[in-house]
């Protein structure tokens, strides 16, 4: 455990390295996503200047509801996106073949090798808009509420890793895992408007349990305003876990099956 | 034995489509697959501190060989044990003890120094910071790098590239070192100094060494012992000395005229290229110098050079003889 965390630190060393000396920009990729939630916040104070609820959830509630959602998107491209998006490509063109031969998990290298500090500040304007949803609730949030809202950022952060790393671990066993990855980002886009509790029936056992990407922000949301069961905490665990544990065994068994790409 | 093969067997299925928007079409409703076998029932045995050259045309198998060996690709059937594991487990532990170089595919990292790869692979692999001092000293002694280490390795020459990539393989003192084509690419004094490098490694620190290469003189200089691969199939193991003295068995002469010549070549000749200002063709070795010697007294020549026979040539001359044999 140790030593992967110093090689993380390593990982995100050298990354810092290399993003010095392009002097790119730290955070273009920030503002375009923070410009895109603001976009959104803003779509949503109009349709509240209009009713007073959208599925029974009030203004401060939807507004937590997309800073969640902002904040695990932030998580995402800070640690983990621009390392899990090279698999399909590494897996294609053979450069797994050097991840493979060497001492570390490979999926631990991938993962964290290609770190985004830029994506860093949508973090803390992520919080800004939580923070502001919570201001407009006539509730007191009590500070067992935040660390257990944390527990489920960070849970949900695993399982949007989860997702991530299903659709691209398809390449090792088909040519092509493109409109997957299309899915992904239809099901993505739909789940960062629509707040998880609008969907019913044939929508809700697809967006919690097949693509769960219903629960990433709802759930968290319903911890933080008070508004969740206790059965829906297990089963969102639930979900995490028995995610969590495909991924696993789906990466090992496409490692199996990896053909490598002809020198 | 530091590796053992029994019978590995390693067979791809490829996906077939006939060229054009109708293939495609067919291919949605019927999928085709053939097999190919890229490596069959192959037997191989090494000892500790071997250097092993693996030779044969493209697409012999000999990529393949060693992606198994290193853990990449499993086999279809097969035993196998590198230092007593069993490679596609991807033991941490295992992959500690060796080192691969692809010629084709690097592992230091483009818009950093060397150095910087260097330090990575020190984590990677856990090397204390004395151990890492020590070889790293070593070896940029050793092949004369010390004004390279913090250069960017996007502006190093490939020959220096290689010897980085030598180096960073080097660092963590693996016990097998497998080399997949690492000359390729480089010019004859580049290739020179990766040889006395791999040689000085193999002598001093007792590294196993197996190399792919498809230069003769990287296999003739180096290793004593040789197997040739060709079709998937182990079609020589034995000494590297003996194989050349009994399977390269010609020189290729390249006449160049100073004007437009007809010449007729002496018997036993093979020509390869015949034009009025260029001759080139296949002699036996054994009356070379006689042949030589009498076409420099005949003809007017402006150049002529000497070349040892290709890796090609003598793999086909012992694949010819076993299918005689059989």
């Amino acid at each position: 455990m140790k030593r992967n965390i110093r090689f993380i630190a390593t990982l995100l060393k050298m990354k810092l390295s290399r993003m010095m000396v392009y002097r790119l920009s730290f955070f273009g990729g920030s503002l375009v996503d923070g410009s895109m939630f603001l976009l959104w916040l803003l779509m949503f104070q109009a349709i509240y200047s209009q009713v007073d609820s959208i599925g029974g959830w009030n203004k401060g509630q939807t507004i937590i509801f997309l800073g969640t959602f902002s904040l695990l998107n932030a998580i995402n491209m800070t640690f983990y996106f621009f390392g899990v998006i090279g698999i399909p490509n590494k897996i294609r063109n053979g450069e797994l073949d050097h991840y493979l031969t060497k001492p570390v998990n490979p999926l631990l290298r991938i993962t964290f090798e290609n770190m985004n500090p830029g994506s860093i500040p949508l973090i803390f304007l992520s919080i800004g808009i939580i923070s502001y949803g919570a201001s407009l609730l006539d509730i007191t949030i009590h500070a067992a509420t935040i660390l257990l809202y944390v527990f489920f950022i960070v849970i949900m952060a695993i399982l949007y890793y989860d997702m991530e790393i299903i659709v691209r671990t398809i390449p090792f066993f088909v040519i092509s895992a493109t409109s997957i990855e299309r899915l992904e980002i239809a099901g993505l886009d739909l789940c960062m408007r629509v707040p998880g509790v609008l969907f019913r029936g044939v929508l809700k056992v697809l967006f919690y349990f097949v693509l769960p990407y219903g629960i990433m922000a709802t759930v968290p949301t319903q911890i933080l305003t008070y508004s969740i069961s206790g059965d829906m905490i297990f089963i969102s665990i639930l979900v995490v876990f028995v995610f969590s544990v495909f991924t696993l065994w789906f990466w090992k068994l496409g490692l199996k099956h990896y053909k490598s790409a002809s020198s | 034995m530091i590796i053992q093969t029994t019978n590995l067997t390693k067979t791809y299925r490829l996906f077939e489509k006939e060229a054009g928007l109708q293939g495609s079409i067919k291919s949605l409703f019927h999928r085709k697959y053939t097999y190919k076998t890229a490596l069959s029932d192959f037997n191989l045995s090494v000892s500790e501190g071997e250097f092993i050259g693996l030779i044969g045309p493209n697409g012999a198998g000999k990529t393949t060989l060693v992606k198994m060996l290193t853990g990449i690709i499993a086999p279809t059937s097969g035993d196998l044990s590198v230092l007593g594991y069993y490679p596609n487990k991807l033991e941490n532990t295992f992959k500690k003890q060796y080192a691969v170089v692809m010629g084709q595919k690097s592992q230091l990292f483009f818009e950093l120094s060397a150095g910087d790869t260097f330090l990575l692979f020190k984590e990677l692999y856990g090397i204390s910071n004395e151990e890492y001092k020590k070889n790293l000293d070593y070896f940029i002694h050793l092949f004369g790098v010390e004004t390279l280490l913090n250069v960017q390795v996007r502006t190093l020459s490939l020959g220096e590239r290689m010897k980085m990539e030598l180096i960073v393989a080097l660092l963590h003192n693996p016990k097998v070192l497998f080399l997949d084509e690492p000359t390729i690419g480089l010019d004859a004094i580049a290739q020179r100094q990766i040889r006395s490098f791999l040689k000085e490694v193999n002598e001093t620190r007792g590294t196993t060494i197996l190399l792919t290469s498809h230069y003769m003189e990287d296999i003739k200089s180096l290793c004593k012992r040789c197997i040739v691969v060709n079709r998937g199939m182990k079609i020589y193991d034995g000494s590297t000395e003996a194989m050349f003295d009994r399977y390269q068995t010609h020189k290729k002469i390249t006449l160049s005229f100073t004007e437009e010549t007809a010449i007729e070549l002496p018997q036993n000749c093979v020509p390869v290229e015949q034009n009025p200002l260029k001759s080139i063709f296949m002699v036996p070795l054994d009356i070379s110098q006689e042949i030589i010697y009498k076409l420099m007294k005949e003809y007017s020549l402006s150049d002529i050079s000497i070349e040892e026979d290709e890796i090609g040539s003598v793999v086909e001359r012992i694949y010819n003889e076993g299918q005689v044999k059989r």
